[in-house]
């Protein structure tokens, strides 16, 4: 166990290691690959630490400040499985960039570090046993993420990056006034303890924090998470800068960075009034569906449409938490599925716009003859995105919707459907005028190289493999996982 | 004891106010500098007093609020050569208006919640972070410059810490020095997306950064 | 009624247009000049007196009642103003509130009366006059209203003889607010700068001496007695938290009282020598962080 227990730390202080040597590597082009090659490294030692979790129940170390347990130990594998995707992705990315706007050595360091220190403040949140150290963690991922947005310095990257720090900065110090209240709810007999703020201890002593205290500070909470989080009507900083950022970033953010936030108001659920915090959680779910298809309806801009796509995502995972344990299963293995398929969706949207020059969907035509890996893959993640029916995204769409007719929500479920249905409308019809529409001359298509392929196949794969079969041992861990996320300790 | 914390609440409110009617760009950043620098002193007047513990955090406080933030904050506007007014959305007379209520809601406020106020804090430190804090998002909303917005979220965090000060006294020193270091890397990266801005734009106005819509 | 009333009421009736001479005083010290003497305006108003007064045919009874109601509102007014801790001529639960109102009906009129002479420039004066007055006026009584709640006095004698030095100790703060946002409508209702230049020879930027251009003689002296005890009594309010001497002895406390005035006097001559008048656009500013200073005290009194 003593062993395991390093290992946690091992979790952030490799990436942080990664960061300083990305910072004086001698080329743009080893920057990128040390990226790559880099992070797979930090994902397998996560992947034995999430393994011992699974197999022997919640670690605590370094003097109960760091924390694995299933909830956790899921979001951990959802981050490495895109932060591995997307690394590997930069590769042939930030080679294919147009000629002018190639990283320069600066840039490609600064973005090696960059990435690396997203990592270790992202693993940060997760493991954090601490409310006040998981704050921590968001507020520094923000700031670690800024600079990623304006790699390439331009007047509409700076303004995405401006509002995408004064937005979020603002909003997760509202989170801050929430944690600072949950210290409050405690009272004065708790006032000089140490550990007051451990998740674990406050497990404990759940019964004696005063309630409205609780409810405030979950209100601020949710505002604040919320805001990084991308939950509508905070969401107005995510479509600016998840358009301008680079396809990689744009995946990382969009991928896991949104989850982060979301996970951390999945550890106040359990000490919230449980049916008052779902109920808030499902107004804000609902509110994100329909505000992000509405923008989807009107919208030209092939990464900002993914991006409200993401809003509409944390909407519904969102709105599966509010609905009791089937539903917080349903979010949870939403999140992996939308994770995982929006990576993709921004590798390929990437990639396209690299060779159309736009991300203008009305100028992007024909893009599978363009293209034939990364079209084809920009066709079948779009329609994977939206919930057809063999991908996973429908599995977990459809066990919201079950979780909704348990909790007899008929009326959130109207809204869910007409919200879904009009962005499976609107993306539709976008994604087969990209793929087949007649307009630009077809250029001549590189055959990608193994490392592409593998990037779209695999995701792809995966999607399908858990749209049609769910292994029992996943179950187990979605069912451990949400357990502690509805609030019934395991 | 009690009477030194006031009158530090007291400069605090007075400073929002002076904030939100002041035009001039340089005097707003002392203004938040001096009243972060008050801030500091606070936690040696409250509940242990002077200890090494409180002293070194004052000493922190006090070199970054006081000394680190208003050299970025002057050195972006330095370097961005702009105009050294605020400009306003919203009219300097509206703003001290808009102040005073804020002033008002935040004692309403202030003394309704029912916080485990620790018996030896003042009874104005909740009411004067309220305030700190909706005075900080008033700025962030009503004024135009980008430097203006950094400070109205300095102004909001100078809030936090003060309520985080009357309810927590007793937060561990870990997390107290990784949240300035926080606040330290946010306004760095912000007074360099500044210069970035002035640079590209040559205007530092946060109403101009409006191409993206939709 | 009692002697030591009656007494600070004689003083102030003759010491009042002494303090705009010590302003002057301290104006022409400040720009190098010799200056008028002390008493000039003792002078001017004897010459004032002795003059016959012209009206013009456009005028009615409002504009020759104008300035004899005003001073009789600022006498009367005066009787209720305590310097320090020596009592006024009279006083009872609220007085303050009177005070007020004695104070805006002498406004009333010399506005009415500038309205009635048909001028374009009075009228100018007179809706500035009104203007600023209505934001200074709340500064004032929720200033009095903080220092009533603090001392838990009701008649202006009292809360102004309640402050003592202890109550400087317990609550300075809010005393200190209250003396910043006194000074400012002192300097706002008395036409000083930043507000007004009392000197300024244009007609465009006056605010008071614009008002009171058609009245002559007599009529005039009237109106700059009436601002001279309306200076005193204002003053009065300021010097009582500035001044916390209270022996219960009438020779200190009168000492204090008459020195804390002079001190005002030349405080408002250095503010006039150091500053330029305010854009009128930015006047409503001063007089809203008045209010401001007065709320915040009041504030900091209820909690």
């Amino acid at each position: 166990m003593t062993f395991c227990g390093d290992m946690l730390w091992l979790l952030i202080v490799l990436p942080a290691i990664g960061a300083a040597l990305g910072l004086i590597m001698p080329s743009p082009r080893a920057a990128i690959r040390s990226v790559a090659i880099g992070v797979p490294v930090v994902a397998a030692v996560a992947a034995w630490a999430v393994v011992t979790v699974m197999r022997g129940g919640p670690l605590l170390s370094a003097g109960e400040w760091l924390h694995l347990d299933a909830l956790a130990g899921y979001h951990v594998v959802v981050m490495m499985i895109v932060f591995v995707m997307s690394s590997l992705y930069a590769v042939p990315y930030f080679s294919h960039e147009p000629a002018g706007h190639e990283l320069d050595l600066p840039a490609a360091r600064r973005f090696a570090a960059l990435w690396y220190g997203a990592l270790a403040a992202m693993t940060l949140v997760m493991l954090s046993n601490n409310l006040g150290v998981m704050w921590v963690g968001v507020e520094a991922t923000t700031l670690l993420t800024a600079f990623l947005i304006c790699l390439r310095v331009s007047p509409s990257s700076l303004e995405a990056t401006w509002k995408y720090l004064i937005v979020c900065s603002v909003g997760v110090a509202f989170a801050f006034m929430g944690v600072l209240l949950v210290a409050a709810s405690a009272g004065h007999a708790a006032a000089t303890d140490v550990h007051l703020l451990h998740w674990t201890h406050l497990q404990q002593i759940v019964k004696t924090l005063d309630p409205r205290l609780l409810k405030l500070a979950f209100i601020f909470i949710i505002v604040g998470y919320g805001t990084k989080a991308g939950l509508a009507p905070m969401h107005s900083w995510l479509p600016d800068a998840h358009s301008q950022a680079p396809a990689p970033v744009s995946a990382i953010f969009s991928g896991f960075m949104l989850n982060t936030a979301l996970y951390c108001i999945m550890r106040y659920m359990p000490m919230v009034d449980a049916a008052w915090a779902r109920n808030l959680l499902i107004v804000f779910g609902l509110v994100s569906i329909i505000i992000a298809a509405v923008f989807i309806l009107a919208q030209h801009d092939l990464k900002r449409l993914l991006a409200y796509c993401s809003v509409e995502h944390l909407g519904i995972i969102a709105l599966g938490l509010g609905l009791g344990p089937l539903g917080a299963f349903a979010a949870l293995f939403h999140t992996l599925n939308h994770s995982v398929c929006k990576a993709l969706s921004f590798f390929c949207a990437g990639r396209i716009g690299q060779a159309c020059g736009t991300h203008d969907m009305r100028e992007i035509r024909g893009s599978i003859r363009l293209s034939r890996l990364w079209g084809t893959g920009l066709f079948i993640s779009m329609l994977a995105l939206i919930g057809v029916a063999p991908f996973a995204i429908f599995m977990s769409e459809l066990l919201v919707l079950k979780a909704m007719i348990e909790t007899h929500g008929y009326i959130s479920m109207a809204v869910f459907l007409l919200g879904t249905a009009t962005v499976f409308v609107a993306v539709l019809r976008y994604a087969m005028n990209m793929a087949w529409g007649t307009g630009t001359a077809p250029r001549k298509d590189e055959p990608g190289s193994l490392l592409e392929w593998l990037v779209v196949v695999a995701p792809l794969a995966l999607l399908l493999t858990l749209g049609l079969w769910m292994p029992a041992s996943f179950r187990h861990v979605l069912e451990a996982a949400a357990s502690i996320a509805a609030g019934r300790a395991p | 004891m009690h009477n030194t914390t006031d009158n530090i609440m007291a400069v605090l409110m007075l400073i929002n106010l002076a904030l939100t009617a002041s035009s001039r760009l340089n005097l707003c950043i002392s203004l938040v500098s001096l009243q972060g620098v008050a801030l500091g002193f606070l936690p040696l007047f409250s509940h242990n007093g002077l200890n090494l513990r409180t002293a070194f955090l004052a000493v922190v406080v006090v070199a970054m609020k006081g000394v680190v933030f208003p050299r970025l904050l002057m050195r972006a506007v330095r370097g961005a050569n702009v105009r050294r007014e605020v400009e306003p959305f919203v009219g300097y007379g509206a703003s001290i208006l808009v102040g005073i209520l804020l002033l008002g809601i935040s004692f309403w406020v202030g003394n309704r919640l029912p916080l485990p106020v620790s018996a030896v804090s003042s009874d104005l430190v909740v009411p004067g972070a309220i305030g700190a804090i909706l005075t900080g998002l008033f700025l962030l909303t009503s004024r135009k410059t980008a430097v203006t917005q950094v400070m109205g979220y300095l102004v909001m965090e100078n809030g936090i810490a003060a309520f985080g000060l009357a309810v927590v006294p007793e937060v561990p020193m870990l997390i107290e020095l990784g949240i300035l270091l926080d606040i330290f890397v946010g306004v760095f990266v912000m007074a360099i997306v500044i210069w970035h801005i002035s640079r590209e734009f040559d205007h530092m106005n946060a109403d101009q950064l409006s191409a993206l819509k939709g | 009624m009692n002697w030591e009333g009656i007494l600070i009421y004689a003083i102030a009736l003759a010491a009042a247009p002494l303090l705009v001479g010590v302003i002057n005083r301290t104006k022409a010290y400040f720009a190098g000049r010799c200056g008028q003497p002390l008493l000039q305006t003792y002078h001017d108003l004897a010459k004032l007196l002795r003059k016959g007064a012209v009206y013009s045919g456009t005028t009615t009874w409002v504009f020759r009642a104008g300035p004899i109601i005003s001073l009789g509102a600022a006498l009367l007014a005066l009787a209720f103003i305590p310097l320090g801790g020596i009592p006024a001529l009279f006083s009872f639960n609220g007085d303050f509130i009177l005070v007020a109102y004695l104070l805006g009906v002498m406004r009333f009129f010399t506005v009415a009366a500038a309205l009635d002479t048909g001028s374009s420039f009075e009228g100018m004066g007179a809706s500035r006059e009104v203007q600023f007055a209505a934001m200074a006026e709340p500064s004032l009584i929720l200033g009095v209203v903080a220092v009533a709640r603090g001392t838990g006095e009701l008649t202006l004698t009292n809360i102004l003889g309640a402050v003592s030095s202890d109550l400087w100790l317990a609550q300075g703060t809010v005393l200190a607010l209250v003396i910043m946002a006194w000074f400012a409508v002192f300097l706002a209702e008395n036409s000083r700068i930043p507000v007004d230049d009392p000197n300024t020879h244009l007609e465009l930027t006056m605010i008071h001496e614009v008002m009171v251009l058609d009245h002559g003689g007599p009529d005039f002296a009237f109106v700059s007695y009436g601002a001279a005890l309306k200076m005193w009594i204002l003053g009065a309010f300021v010097v009582g938290l500035l001044a916390p001497v209270r022996t219960g002895q009438i020779l200190p406390d009168l000492a204090a009282g008459l020195a804390g005035m002079l001190t005002l006097a030349v405080a408002v001559g250095v503010v006039e020598s150091t500053m330029a008048r305010l854009r009128l656009v930015r006047v409503p500013h001063l007089l809203l962080a008045a209010g401001a200073f007065s709320i915040l005290a009041l504030l900091l009194v209820m909690r």
